[in-house]
């Protein structure tokens, strides 16, 4: 298996993202051209549904952070999904949840993301 | 007589690349639940460890692939301990500055997140500089309640 692996696909307005494996300094590069593709291209709605995500060392966090500007001077955001115990434990840790919204499975995220694609 | 050994231990030499650091964490992982951890825990642990090499790789080495980062495994019946030796560019405790994580989500860029992480995961993180040997250690430590 491929340390990381990562599936895109578009609901709607929604770009959602697949990391499988882990990110870390090893793999961020992968994950981080993955994220700045979909920017290029003005999806700036990215899900990340984090189901198949192992872990994530603060390399993958850098990655997010780096872009998150950028997706919300354009109405857009980054939003997180299934995220795995110790997954969020990174993420909550650090306070990155109140940056972020987090959902429990890619379909809640979806409706909380469509309102604000129709405002 | 021979004297008694108070904990055991072993030990892991890497080269000084980004490709082993899965190797190293899931190492770290079950090193922690041989010691007692629980998963939780554990993981957090071969976090804090996957930040600490990376941080040698990328800050000590400046990302050079020919060094070596050797680890050290301790069990004890307090605590995990890891140490990490390296012969790159080292750093002391007082030059650790860790970010507020209030005012990193108030003004969000790449970086400085890792030694957080360390510090959160584990119950002690050290930077020690052996002048003798001329190699500096990064020593991480989980209690075990």
């Amino acid at each position: 298996m491929a340390d990381l692996s990562i599936a895109v696909r578009q609901v709607g307005d929604v770009a959602v993202l697949l990391p499988a494996g882990f990110i870390n300094a090893h793999t961020v590069r992968h994950f981080e051209e993955a994220l700045e593709r979909l920017v290029q291209d003005g999806r700036y709605t990215i899900l990340l549904n984090c189901k198949d995500l192992s872990y994530i060392s603060s390399a993958g966090l850098g990655a997010i952070m780096g872009l998150i500007e950028t997706v919300r001077e354009h109405d857009g955001d980054i939003l997180l999904s299934n995220l795995q115990e110790n997954v969020f434990t990174i993420f909550d840790t650090l306070g990155f949840t109140q940056l972020y919204r987090v959902f429990g499975d890619e379909d809640q995220a979806l409706a909380a993301a469509a309102p604000e694609q129709k405002g | 007589m021979a004297s008694k050994v108070d904990h055991a231990q072993f030990r892991l030499i890497i080269p000084s690349q980004t490709r082993y650091l899965n190797l190293v964490t899931g190492l770290a992982k079950r090193a922690s639940l041989v010691a007692g951890l629980d998963d939780a825990t554990a993981a957090k642990v071969s976090i804090a460890v996957d930040e600490a090499v990376t941080n040698v790789i990328l800050h000590a080495y400046h990302g050079e692939g020919e060094h070596s980062v050797e680890l050290e495994f301790r069990f004890t019946e307090q605590a995990l301990e890891i140490h990490i030796w390296h012969s790159g560019q080292g750093i002391r405790g007082d030059q650790v500055v860790l970010p507020d994580p209030k005012e990193y989500i108030k003004h969000p860029r790449k970086g400085g997140l890792g030694l957080l992480l360390m510090s959160r995961f584990m119950d002690e993180v050290q930077f020690k500089a052996d002048e003798a040997s001329g190699r500096n250690e990064c020593c991480l430590i989980k209690k075990i309640s």
